[in-house]
């Protein structure tokens, strides 16, 4: 202490009068202690403020979707889209069918030049490796000849004797000479990267699981890529000429033997062409219907607008030409009887082309080949397929006539229609030129598919190791391991996605290829962006939260539990397996949930890798559903929010799917506690 | 709506300032949302004493409105069509088109993959998910896995319409952020197919068709299917100093140029 200290010892008069004084510094008669109080609570206050005014907000513009979806659904009947829909359902049932046999016919056929095929495809992933080795070269050079095409393509447009051109023509000229001069040597040079490239295995890598071409066939394709790093011949070299040529005529031969399947492949198609121009016909009444409707429920708008306008503006003239303007703008309800009378009128021109579409597709089907009678296995697949969509016609004909017959544009949407076409609807579209449908099924199934493979993957690996971690392990190994799992928390998700496109789906997709993990649904897999990746992502994400809370679950199980279980003489594991995890589970459940609600809140991760296909997953394939991209609730939000107009029924909708998430959050959050409840009680 | 009416508003005002020096352009939306009104603030910027009234309802108002007060400038997205050339020539007059620019869009495939060529209808039957298999199109056997634009984007929109017919999208279609994101999947997977403007298709890993024969090079601009020009008209003639002046500036200046690339649009010539 320096002199300039207080000279007060603890037990000075002084200082004791100091500690009893109630009176400090006052603010508004209240002393520090109150102040600090008010600080924090009213801090806790403005949070919880601020939350309901989010929740507020968030419900009223979610539940607004309601009315403005139902006055949607109505107006798809009211302008008779409603009705050529169903005919659209007729075609695309049709199509399925289509398809699949056309598939199947071009199956039976390419199966003659396979050889054939297999070297071309060889080749072209021989030509595409060897280009991108050599591609700064390779590129230059064509750059350069491309250069010199259009210096002599500018060279022949200009006139000689003109004055102006003369100077062009000199420094094109100039310009010509240059290139000439550059490019044998390049040429050069590239041929000897090529034949230097060509030697290495790794160019003849044909990705996993590829066909390998004949042993006889690998010098021609080496003389053909070789060929085609002289990039100004315009035709190919004679060997890929000629092994074309053969993959054509076998299958031109293979095709005149299957002469009567084409027949009755391109019958399907005939016979289905009154129903598609009808539909198409019919459309486009059906959108200047939809037009009239919306015009008529913005007219009252537009209307206000220009009086507005009118208001601010101080010119005369202009005040008057807006107000003539507002006068102009019509506030007609139009009249729905007469604007459906079109498709009324069609139902019984729908119905002379149905019925006998319906007999002609029968015995086209029935001439279309049995897959017995088939040799390839895809061929057998698609017919196999065939005879499933055959049925869905059927059934689509017949239900979608009865509708047709039944349509009335002003039978009203019932509320529960409207509520279900958004729970339950399969279909989101946005942005159409037919009709936008809001249907949450699709993005519902793919975050929940998504969940369910990140809590299967992650649930084991975070509750093993925390069980170790707080059971088994070393005080050392307990040092070490805790943090790192909990740093997995800290990495962003944004990087995380990076990864999984860059990196870990070229890798899934790559281990999907290998010979004996066929076994595995849905290998060889096609994407690289899939439900599979992005839940192992999410997987790995919510390892951190359901590690830390299944190790906090743990930890409070009392001390004296494992003593006695171990003094009764248990060993170390049947202490931990038959008393300290029983008693935490309840713990180890909420743990779960929480990491649950971590996964399915999740956004960035999903939508940068999981595909973003709007889609209810096919789930025919069994367990290879999981291979198949999907989007999500999140990531709709994510990628569609940004550029709607607010207040649109478009943005509702996205902040409707946004209520029903924070519903499944609320949902998790709530049986978590309840769970944790149970568990203090012991 | 608001924006014709805020457009309208300014035209106007500039109008009591100069009365002669005020180039009138109508027509359609597609050059007059963006490319002109930014061509237009350029001109301005760049010296020049004139204003501007700029209205976009469409290209057929380009050729009504052009009947009436043949001294101004037409916006098309399209030809002229033959039944309204008739009608200039029954007035006595000769309409003149100068190609504003161009709007291309590549479809890209796999390098790998064998299909060189595609028709419309295919592109159609593809994006529309008719067409499901690489086979049907002269492939080798394989799903086609298309990646399209999201919703957001207006290449989303304009494929659609120049395209699919105006059709709804499949819905086994992939929608990716940009184009950048196309061409990266596109190129790992040897069946995917997506779009991309002009600027993309040079990639690594990918390939652009030929759509209906026609190679895609900006060259070809004026035959490729998904493309069109895009036309202003005037009436042979009858064009004001001024106006002759601007279209001058905005087909050939270098600074004009700029801005019709960045708005996504080749450049005419």
């Amino acid at each position: 202490m320096s002199h300039s200290g207080n000279p007060d010892s603890p037990s000075s008069p002084a200082k004791e009068r100091l500690v009893f004084k109630r009176r400090g510094v006052q603010i508004f008669g209240l002393g520090w202690q109150d102040v600090i109080r008010i600080f924090f609570g009213g801090n806790a206050s403005l949070a919880i403020i601020i939350l309901i005014l989010i929740c507020f907000f968030l419900a009223k513009e979610a539940f607004l979707f309601f009315p403005d979806h139902h006055r949607d659904l109505n107006s798809y009947r009211q302008s008779g889209q409603e009705f050529v829909g169903f005919m659209g359902e007729e075609v695309t049932a049709h199509t399925n069918l289509y398809s699949s046999a056309n598939i199947a016919y071009f199956a039976e056929v390419n199966r003659t030049s396979r050889v054939e095929d297999t070297i071309l495809r060889s080749y072209r992933s021989v030509l595409a490796n060897v280009e991108n080795r050599s591609s700064k070269t390779w590129g230059r050079l064509e750059r350069e000849i491309d250069a010199l095409e259009e210096v002599e393509d500018d060279l022949s447009d200009l006139d000689p004797e003109t004055e102006e051109d003369v100077a062009e023509i000199a420094s094109l000229t100039e310009e010509k000479r240059r290139l000439e001069k550059e490019i044998p040597p390049l040429r050069e040079k590239l041929k000897r990267e090529v034949n230097t490239i060509l030697s290495w295995d790794e160019i003849w890598d044909l990705g996993v699981g590829a066909e390998e071409p004949p042993a006889d066939s690998i010098p021609g394709i080496r003389e053909a890529v070789l060929f085609e790093a002289f990039p100004d011949a315009e035709e190919e070299h004679p060997f890929i000429e000629k092994t074309k040529q053969i993959s054509k005529e076998k299958k031109a031969a293979a095709a005149a033997e299957l002469a009567e399947f084409k027949e009755t492949i391109k019958g399907m198609q005939a016979v289905v062409r009154p129903l598609k121009d009808l539909e198409r016909e019919l459309k486009e009444p059906a959108l200047e219907n939809k037009k009239e409707i919306t015009s008529f429920s913005t007219a009252p708008e537009r209307r206000d607008a220009w009086l507005k306008g009118a208001e601010a503006t101080r010119d005369p003239e202009e005040k008057a030409r807006m107000l003539a303007r507002a006068e102009e703008v019509v506030i007609k309800e139009p009249d729905y009887a007469a604007i459906n009378q079109v498709f009324y009128d069609a139902i019984t021109r729908h119905a002379s082309i149905a019925a006998p579409l319906e007999v002609e597709m029968k015995t086209l089907f029935d001439k279309l080949p049995t897959p017995a009678g088939v040799v390839t296995k895809s061929a057998k697949e698609n017919l196999k397929r065939a005879g499933v969509f055959y049925d869905r016609f059927q059934e689509s004909m017949a239900s979608n006539r009865k509708k047709i017959r039944e349509w009335s544009h002003d039978h009203p949407v019932t509320v529960v229609e409207s509520v279900s076409a958004f729970l339950v609807g399969k279909n989101w579209t946005t942005n159409s030129s037919w009709h936008d449908f809001y249907g949450l099924l699709p993005l519902f199934t793919g975050s929940l598919l998504i969940s369910i493979i990140a809590l299967t993957v992650s649930v084991p690996f975070s509750i093993a190791a925390a069980i170790y971690v707080n059971q088994l392990s070393s005080f050392r190994e307990q040092s070490f391991i805790k943090p790192a799992i909990e740093f997995i928390g800290a990495i962003p998700s944004v990087v995380l996605g990076f990864f999984g496109i860059l990196v870990f789906g070229e890798a899934l997709r790559n281990i999907s290829q290998v010979e004996w993990l066929q076994w595995f649904p849905g290998f060889p897999m096609a994407e690289r962006l899939t439900i599979l990746n992005a839940g192992l992502l999410l997987a790995f994400m919510a390892v951190p939260t359901i590690f830390t809370l299944t190790e906090d679950a743990l930890n409070n199980v009392p001390q004296a539990f494992t003593e006695n279980s171990l003094a009764m003489g248990a060993t170390k594991l049947q202490t931990v397996f038959r008393v300290v995890v029983p008693t935490a589970v309840s713990g180890v459940i909420a743990a779960v949930l929480l990491g649950f609600g971590r996964i399915i809140g999740e956004t960035m991760v999903v939508l940068l890798v999981a595909g973003n296909k709007i889609k209810i997953p096919d789930f025919t394939e069994g367990l290879g559903v999981v291979t198949q991209p999907a989007h999500t609730m999140t990531g709709i939000i994510a990628q569609e929010l940004g550029e709607v107009d607010s207040g649109s029924l478009h943005w509702r909708a996205l902040f409707m799917v946004g209520m029903v998430l924070f519903v499944i959050s609320l949902l998790v959050n709530f049986a978590a506690q309840r769970v944790l409840k149970k568990f203090q009680k012991i | 709506m608001n924006k014709t009416l805020a457009l309208l508003t300014a035209a106007s005002l500039f109008a009591g300032a100069n009365a002669e020096d005020k180039i009138v352009i109508k027509g359609s939306d597609t050059l007059g949302a963006k490319m002109v009104p930014q061509l237009a603030e350029a001109y301005k910027e760049a010296g020049n004493e004139v204003s501007f009234e700029i209205a976009a309802e469409g290209s057929s108002t380009a050729f009504t409105h052009l009947q009436a007060s043949p001294a101004d400038i037409g916006m098309s997205s399209r030809n002229i069509k033959d039944s309204e050339t008739e009608a200039f020539t029954a007035k006595g007059m000769e309409i003149k088109g100068w190609t504003a620019a161009y709007d291309m869009i590549g479809v890209i495939v796999n390098e790998k993959n064998g299909v060189e060529e595609l028709t419309t209808e295919q592109i159609e039957g593809i994006f529309t998910g008719d067409i499901t298999d690489w086979s049907e199109v002269g492939g080798d056997a394989g799903p086609i896995s298309v990646y399209t634009r999201n919703t957001s984007s207006g290449t989303y929109k304009s494929f659609q319409e120049m395209a699919m017919n105006k059709r709804d999208y499949g819905s086994d279609t992939q929608k990716m952020a940009g184009n950048t994101q196309i061409a990266d999947e596109v190129s790992k997977n040897g069946n995917g197919i997506g779009y991309v403007g002009l600027a993309y298709t040079e990639a690594d890993g990918i390939k652009a068709v030929e759509v209906d024969g026609v190679e895609l090079k900006s060259k070809n601009a004026k035959t490729y299917p998904i493309a069109r020009s895009l036309h202003y008209y005037t009436v042979k003639g009858k064009l004001s100093e001024a106006a002759t002046k601007f279209l001058a500036w905005a087909t050939t200046d270098d600074k004009a140029k700029e801005i019709v690339e960045r708005v996504g649009f080749i450049p005419a010539e």
